[in-house]
């Protein structure tokens, strides 16, 4: 009888489109407008000249992709790349840590002031901060010269320059990830520590830093990301020495210049699937370590 | 308030020693990492005095430069503008299958490349590129000119507006939508009246990222660019090559300009989370 | 009849959501949705307002078709559970704006619109609140904005999520009551969900009760109390006391025979009965079957814990009543069932 019933009623107009299949129906309109229009522009901007990266180095057949990735320069520029970015993050992770805890636990004059700086790398056009820090760490640069001067080491156009240039562009981000989990941290949780007689540094230790590691992990994972591919901030102060100081993104742009459009596009597409694959483990990892810490 | 009454509470707080060395920590590398670079660019800027300074840039290149990059970032801000709140319509106010990769292909430009996201440009348009030798013959130049630019700015760029403004919808939810639809609103005036409103500083935050970014994009824009002084040279690019021809005192200069933009946004930044911030919270990860 | 629901099925993914409801809602008339959560009663709401596509069935509003229709064209007034004011708007311009965007030829002139507004603003009793913003009222006041908003359209239909749901206790039955004599001065065909059942036997002229996408019972709130057509009413409208008996010949038999019940003899066999703690009435008796556990004084009520041969038992009467019988812990009495009501077991 309900069928019988059903059958002669309004059923509501989904759109009547292929899209209802793919969506739950809402009254909300421009559905498909939207989608439609991000499809578009995602599609021309973004992954149309993506393709074209993969299909110039796939132009060049297996074993041409491979002649041009695996040579001496090129394999080294990978060292220095991804070396001296996996030390920078590194050393971001310590200080970025630091950094967001005094900026949550501790009030002091300037707090705010300071607290807004942190996000100066993400502001600071990447040129700018690439003449700056050449200028700073120049044998006769503020820093450079007392370096030189007490310990005789040279920074500017040598890996370590390399190195100063991708923390500074990495700086913000273990602190914008550390920062606002250790704000909504529980102080109950430390507090029950403490009252069950653990002393300050295993409080911190126990109960503190296994809850902020995913974090840390997550913001370790971003600055890495962000420095392998960083090109502006680094080319002033690297000194730009094939095999010692040469990025791979500096290759890319040398490969360019000589018209080398098929051994630009193999370092580049090699360069993108070794951070993809790098961040996968990264991501893996930190999923891990969210499920273990699940609550 | 809890989180500033907590740094005091005897339980949880850190004894006097340590709360000074790691406050002196912090603060030491971030003067040595922030404050010193962003300090050095305004004293090797007055170097040589004021006059050299202003010289630097009203010269005409400078001004090219200067307009070329209002220019670029006047046509790629207003585009991610407008893909950023399609973007963030259709992914926070229905659900459909795929949504969780259109939001990771959406990030995917954070995660490429500056220079690889203006040698894809070149591999496409460029003279030996895919369709460049069409485009040439057509008489339509992309690289070496201004389309290339604004549009290797747009990709690298591409994210910022949409990522603040996703979790700010998602957040807010489809009541407002749903009540000003049932008081017998349109689907625009919903959008207009209920909608825009809420989400305006989040836009502008959004905004705001994205046009210092537009702005101080180096890498992308430098591939495509070709270096054509007075024509082609954003500032950025005319920094560089002021510096690579050991003209610091105009170097520094031009960056001075960017370094203030920089400043700017941070202040407007911090002003922005500082008075909106609650309803900016949910965009802060 | 002002809605007339026949048929209505909703499914989410593989779950039911409606079952096809058959469902009359007349002119005037202040009717709520029962049910706990779950039960679908805000689903049936949303799809009377446009807000959800039904899967089959047909609703008809005033007599014509809706579900073909779009929110905006049904003229209903929709009060959602958490208000949903616009946030960045007054409480002037929150109420205004059904009016404001209105086709041009069909929007009145700016004067009449404020007319209108400060006349509903005097109605729920907000008039000096009209250029705040939603964040500087209380949860009472938002509610009423919410209401003055939804009736400013002159809906043909009210239609309320919840409407006291985010409110505290003492609010609550003010507002109720606010309500209440607010729907018999102005009798706008009213719908309200609530999974409150004391909020729907209070307010309400008929209750719906719901359970898993289906309409267990409608009726006036001393129906649906009084006569519970289910066992599910039964244990979900006020305390009950639910036991396993045998029905044989009109009589069930509980707790080892203990306990005998005449029925209306249309069960028999296995069965479980239920009876209302006031209905269920003790007396002192010396070697009664029945033995007072725990007696729990409540304001002017009390509740009485009896063992009947292993079967606990709960009887409500008032202070006085337990005075006059002169009951405590550990006496015999003797236990008599005024009214119950035997289900067959499933």
């Amino acid at each position: 009888m309900v069928a019988a019933a059903s059958t002669d009623t309004v059923l509501p107009s989904s759109g009547g489109t292929v899209l209802s299949v793919l969506k739950k129906p809402s009254v909300i309109p421009g559905f498909g407008l939207t989608l439609g229009f991000t499809l578009t522009y995602l599609g021309l901007i973004v992954l149309l000249p993506l393709a074209a990266l993969t299909i110039k180095a796939g132009g060049l057949g297996w074993s041409g992709f491979w002649n041009a990735v695996l040579t001496p320069r090129v394999l080294s520029a990978f060292q220095v790349s991804f070396g001296l970015s996996l030390a920078a993050a590194a050393v971001n992770a310590v200080f970025g840590f630091i950094v967001a805890w005094v900026l949550v636990r501790y009030r002091f004059p300037g707090h705010r002031i300071v607290d807004a700086l942190v996000d100066l790398p993400f502001a600071l056009p990447t040129a700018v901060a690439g003449i700056a820090l050449s200028a700073l760490y120049a044998p006769n640069g503020w820093i450079g010269k007392l370096l030189m001067d007490w310990f005789g080491l040279k920074v500017a156009f040598t890996p370590i320059g390399i190195a100063i240039a991708l923390t500074f562009i990495g700086l913000p981000f273990v602190v914008r990830t550390v920062q606002p989990i250790l704000q909504d941290l529980p102080p109950e949780e430390e507090e029950a520590a403490a009252s069950l007689g653990a002393s300050r540094w295993q409080t911190f230790s126990r109960v503190v830093f296994p809850a902020l590691l995913p974090a840390l992990v997550t913001g370790f994972a971003l600055a890495f990301a962000r420095a392998v591919g960083e090109y502006g901030s680094v080319i002033f102060i690297a000194g730009n020495m094939p095999g010692i100081s040469e990025i791979v993104p500096l290759l890319i742009v040398i490969k360019l210049e000589q018209y080398d459009y098929g051994g630009a596009a193999a370092v580049g597409t090699m360069m993108l699937v070794v951070s993809f694959f790098l961040l996968l483990i990264l991501n893996l990892l930190q999923a891990w370590m969210r499920w273990r810490h699940a609550r | 308030m809890l989180a500033k009454a907590r740094g005091h509470a005897p339980a949880t707080g850190d004894s006097a020693l340590v709360r000074a060395l790691m406050i002196a920590t912090a603060l030491g590398f971030l003067l040595l990492f922030l404050v010193l670079p962003l300090a050095s660019v305004f004293v090797e800027a007055l170097r040589r005095g004021v006059g050299a300074y202003w010289a630097a840039l009203v010269e005409p290149d400078a001004l090219a430069a200067i307009q070329l990059t209002l220019t670029v970032a006047a046509i790629a801000v207003p585009m991610n503008l407008v893909f950023g709140i399609a973007a963030s319509w259709c992914i926070a106010k229905f659900d459909f299958r795929g949504k969780d990769l259109l939001i990771t292909l959406i990030d995917l430009p954070f995660s490429v490349s500056p220079v690889i996201s203006g040698l894809i440009y070149v591999l496409l348009f460029g003279l030996h590129g895919l369709i460049g030798p069409f485009l040439k013959s057509q008489g339509i130049q992309i690289i070496f000119a201004v389309p290339g630019l604004v549009l290797a700015t747009v990709f690298v760029t591409f994210p910022f507006v949409a990522r603040e403004l996703i979790p700010l919808m998602q957040e807010q939810g489809t009541e407002e939508e749903e009540a000003a639809l049932v008081l017998g609103a349109s689907g625009w005036q919903t959008f207009w009246r209920v909608t825009l409103p809420n989400i305006k500083w989040g836009l502008m935050y959004g905004v705001l990222l994205c046009n210092a970014r537009a702005m101080g994009e180096f890498g992308a824009v430098s591939v495509v660019s070709g270096h054509i002084r007075g024509e082609t040279n954003t500032m950025p690019l005319h920094v560089e090559i002021l510096y690579n021809e050991y003209n610091f005192v105009a170097a520094f200069s031009v960056a001075s300009v960017l370094a203030l933009l920089a400043l700017v946004t941070l202040v407007a930044k911090a002003v922005l989370e500082w008075r909106f911030g609650a309803e900016l919270a949910a965009t802060r990860h | 009849m002002a809605i007339q629901v026949s048929g209505i099925t909703k499914r989410f993914g593989s779950y039911l959501a409606l079952d096809s409801v058959d469902l009359e809602v007349r002119s005037g008339e202040l009717l709520a949705l029962l049910g706990p959560s779950g039960s679908g009663k805000t689903t049936l709401l949303r799809i009377m307002a446009g807000l959800e596509h039904a899967d089959a069935g047909s609703l008809q509003l005033h007599g014509e078709e809706a579900l073909g229709l779009k929110p905006r064209e049904r003229q209903v007034g929709f009060v959602f559970q958490h208000y949903a004011l616009f946030r960045h708007m007054t409480v002037f311009d929150n109420i205004a704006f059904g009016l404001k965007v209105r086709p041009r030829g069909q929007r009145f002139a700016s004067a009449e619109i404020k007319r209108r507004v400060m006349e509903l603003l005097e109605l729920v009793q907000l008039a000096h609140f009209a250029d705040r913003y939603p964040a500087q009222l209380s949860g009472g006041q938002r509610q009423r904005v919410a209401l003055a908003r939804a009736l400013a359209i002159e809906p043909k239909v009210l239609l309320l999520d919840e409407p006291f749901g985010a409110l505290d206790a003492k609010v609550r039955k003010e507002l109720r009551r606010w309500l209440r004599k607010l729907h018999d001065d102005i009798h706008v065909t009213s719908v309200f969900v609530t999974h409150d059942q004391e909020e729907a036997l209070e307010l309400a002229d008929r209750v719906v009760v719901m359970s898993q996408g289906r309409i267990e019972q409608v009726g006036s709130p001393a129906e649906v109390y009084d006569h519970p057509a289910s066992a599910f009413v039964y244990e979900f409208l006020g305390q009950v006391n639910r036991f396993d008996c045998a029905v044989e010949d009109g009589v069930a038999k509980a707790a080892n025979g203990a306990l005998s019940i005449a029925t209306d003899g249309a069960v028999q066999g296995p069965a479980i009965a239920y009876v209302r703690p006031h209905d269920l009435g003790l007396s002192p008796t010396v070697g009664g079957p029945g033995r007072v556990s725990s007696i729990q004084v409540v304001g002017p009520d009390a509740r009485i814990e009896v063992d009947l041969a292993g079967l606990v038992l709960e009887a409500e009467m008032d202070r006085e009543r337990l005075g006059v019988l002169g009951l405590s812990p550990g006496d015999r009495c003797a236990v008599h069932i005024d009214r119950a009501r035997v289900f067959a077991r499933r």
